[in-house]
């Protein structure tokens, strides 16, 4: 069985051939996302325990709550990122003209 | 205590962008600014004395919370930023004064103070990773700024390449927390074995950090950003951001046994950043490009210093690079905002005896030159080398003298007389002085070898220009058209990609 650890790389790496093969520079900015899409991925499933509880009230067994925080931290770079990725595509498209 | 040296400019940051909105005077927005730049020095200056210092935020258990500290590892990080923001805040008061609502822009310069200054600061890895990043996204921003031709696809590269090294960092910090559990510091060097995926996730690391500083073979992003940038941007650029990746990289030292393989195959990166940034520096007639390679060039002597275990070596390096690499932006900057030219053919320095003489001055002291704060960096770092390493490290540095010849040279010759603004004047003479200051207080003398080798450094320009060497020109391989950068980053990815793949076969 695959699991979301390895889901995640294999997120990631087609991430990484949209970059290499991709000339269109939006689709670039896309593949960014892939690859972001793909460590979350990569992050909540690093914090998995098996037949565990959601991390609400004390319970017996939890998943570990820390990877899926940090993620959420690293989704706001990546939605101020992206708006700026492309706010510089619109203005080197503006200079072509 | 620590904490509070990021809250302010974070805090002044948010007031800037809110007067701003409210349409409050330039002059008052300049003052808050300027207010927000200066006073993490209180707290600085009030904590130096108790070195070394550190603690968990909100006073959590050290599992839970993220450490801080300022201790001999951050103490001279902290300490150039501050003084290279300083003076590069008045400097951009004075830069962009033609410019009408500048509000956006203090705003950017005060988050990348806070975002360099958090990063600095941070003993946790993903917490350094966060303000590192809040330093990039201004720096990405500030870049586009620029009017010159081009700036914004700089701009898109140094993000692009920048945010693909950031995922796969995260990715490396991943893998560490999943093998000890921690992200802290202190912790994971407690509770670390050594494994596989421990030196999977080094290297992948490493990769990251070496593109992010600039350090070839992953530096071509460099020379456009640090070139099109505005001036004192440059110096903010060159200067001090790019040693925040250097700063994880210290962090990935002391957390982490790194093997041996991975140590000597970053020596060989050192030192082939090191002379190969100085060739291209040579070749180069735009002076921002050419201090931008140079940039390439020092940054390996900075790895050099992580990669022969040596952190202080790299510290003090990366001290002294600071002051010089941003004052000869500002200097040189300077002129260039007087001349309204970047070629050197037509720059001179003749009419401007300040100028000239902090020129100069900085030229000595990236050149290692006795009693400038470079020869104290080169001092430390030249104690773990031996054998071939020696001649190689004399040898860029020989040739790092070579290229600030020639830029004197060329700098040197009679041109028509412009006036130059006073207050960028006076501010690249202080930061001249200070390299100047700093080296005197590391103990340093004048040494009669570094004469010599000055005059060798003279010869070797002389006898390379009769040799024609400098008329060689490089053929851009890419064009400036919206297909040609999206080709451009394609190539340099598989470029990226394979020197992953090399660091990762070497950790198995």
């Amino acid at each position: 069985m695959i699991n979301a650890e390895t889901a995640g790389i294999v997120i990631m790496l087609i991430g990484l051939y949209g970059l290499i093969t991709k000339r269109n520079l939006i689709k670039q900015v896309l593949a960014i996302n892939v690859i972001s899409t793909g460590l979350v991925l990569f992050f909540v499933g690093t914090g998995y325990v098996e037949n565990a509880e959601v991390p609400i009230l004390p319970q017996q067994a939890v998943v570990d709550p820390l990877p899926a925080t940090l993620m959420l931290t690293t989704l706001v770079v990546d939605v101020a990122i992206t708006s700026l990725a492309l706010a510089l595509i619109l203005r080197m498209r503006r200079e072509e003209r | 205590m620590i904490p509070i040296l990021v809250a302010l400019p974070l805090l002044v940051a948010f007031l800037v962008t809110l007067f701003e909105t409210l349409k409050v005077k330039e002059g008052k927005i300049k003052s808050v600014f300027l207010a927000g730049i200066l006073l993490p020095w209180v707290i600085f200056i009030h904590t130096a004395t108790k070195l070394p210092l550190s603690e968990i935020v909100g006073n959590h258990a050290k599992e839970a919370g993220i450490q801080v500290s300022l201790d001999i590892y951050n103490f001279y990080f902290i300490l150039a930023e501050l003084i290279l923001f300083s003076l590069v805040a008045v400097y951009s008061m004075s830069y962009f004064k033609q410019r009408a609502k500048n509000g956006k822009i203090y705003a950017l310069l005060l988050l990348m103070h806070a975002g360099l200054l958090g990063a600095f600061i941070s003993r946790d890895l993903f917490n350094y990773y966060i303000y590192m990043e809040v330093a990039s996204v201004s720096s990405f921003a500030l870049v586009a700024l620029s009017d010159e031709k081009g700036a914004k696809k700089a701009a898109y590269k140094y993000l692009a390449f920048s945010l693909v090294a950031s995922y796969l960092f995260i990715f490396a910090i991943g893998i560490i927390y999943l093998k000890t559990g921690y992200l802290n510091v202190e912790l994971i060097k407690s509770s670390v074995t050594v494994s596989r995926e421990i030196n999977v996730a080094l290297a992948v690391a490493f990769s990251a950090l070496i593109l992010k500083a600039g350090i070839f073979p992953l530096h071509f992003w460099l020379p456009d950003a640090h070139s099109k940038a505005p001036n004192p941007i440059s110096a903010l650029l060159s200067g001090i951001v790019v040693k925040a990746p250097i700063y994880g990289m210290l962090l990935l030292y002391l957390a982490l046994p790194i093997r041996k393989s991975l140590l000597n195959l970053l020596t060989l990166i050192a030192f082939s950043s090191m002379l190969i940034g100085v060739i291209f520096a040579l070749l180069q007639k735009n002076a921002k490009r050419l201090l931008a390679y140079h940039t390439v060039s020092q940054m390996g002597y900075v790895l050099l210093g992580i990669a022969t275990s040596n952190p202080l070596g790299a510290i003090y390096y990366a001290f002294a690079h600071t002051l010089f690499k941003g004052g000869l932006f500002l200097s040189i900057g300077t002129l260039i905002n007087a001349q309204k030219t970047k070629d050197l053919e037509s720059l001179t320095y003749r009419h401007d005896k300040i100028l000239m003489i902090s020129i100069i001055m900085l030229s000595l002291a990236i050149g290692g030159i006795s009693p400038f704060v470079g020869a104290f960096g080169k001092k430390l770092l030249l104690s773990n080398l031996s054998g071939i390493q020696l001649y190689l490290f004399y040898i860029a540095g020989v040739g790092t003298l070579v290229s600030f010849t020639k830029l004197n040279y060329y700098l040197m010759k009679q041109g028509k007389a412009v006036k130059s603004d006073l207050t960028q004047k006076v501010l690249s003479l202080i930061i001249a002085v200070l390299t100047l200051a700093f080296g005197v207080y590391f103990g340093l003398v004048i040494s009669y070898r570094d004469l010599l080798v000055i005059l060798v450094a003279i010869l070797t320009f002389w006898l390379l220009q009769r040799v024609g060497f400098f008329n060689i020109t490089l053929k851009k391989y890419f064009g400036e058209s919206m297909e040609e950068i999206g080709r451009e980053v394609n190539a340099y990815m598989v470029l990226y990609s394979l020197f992953l793949l090399v660091l990762l076969l070497q950790s198995f």
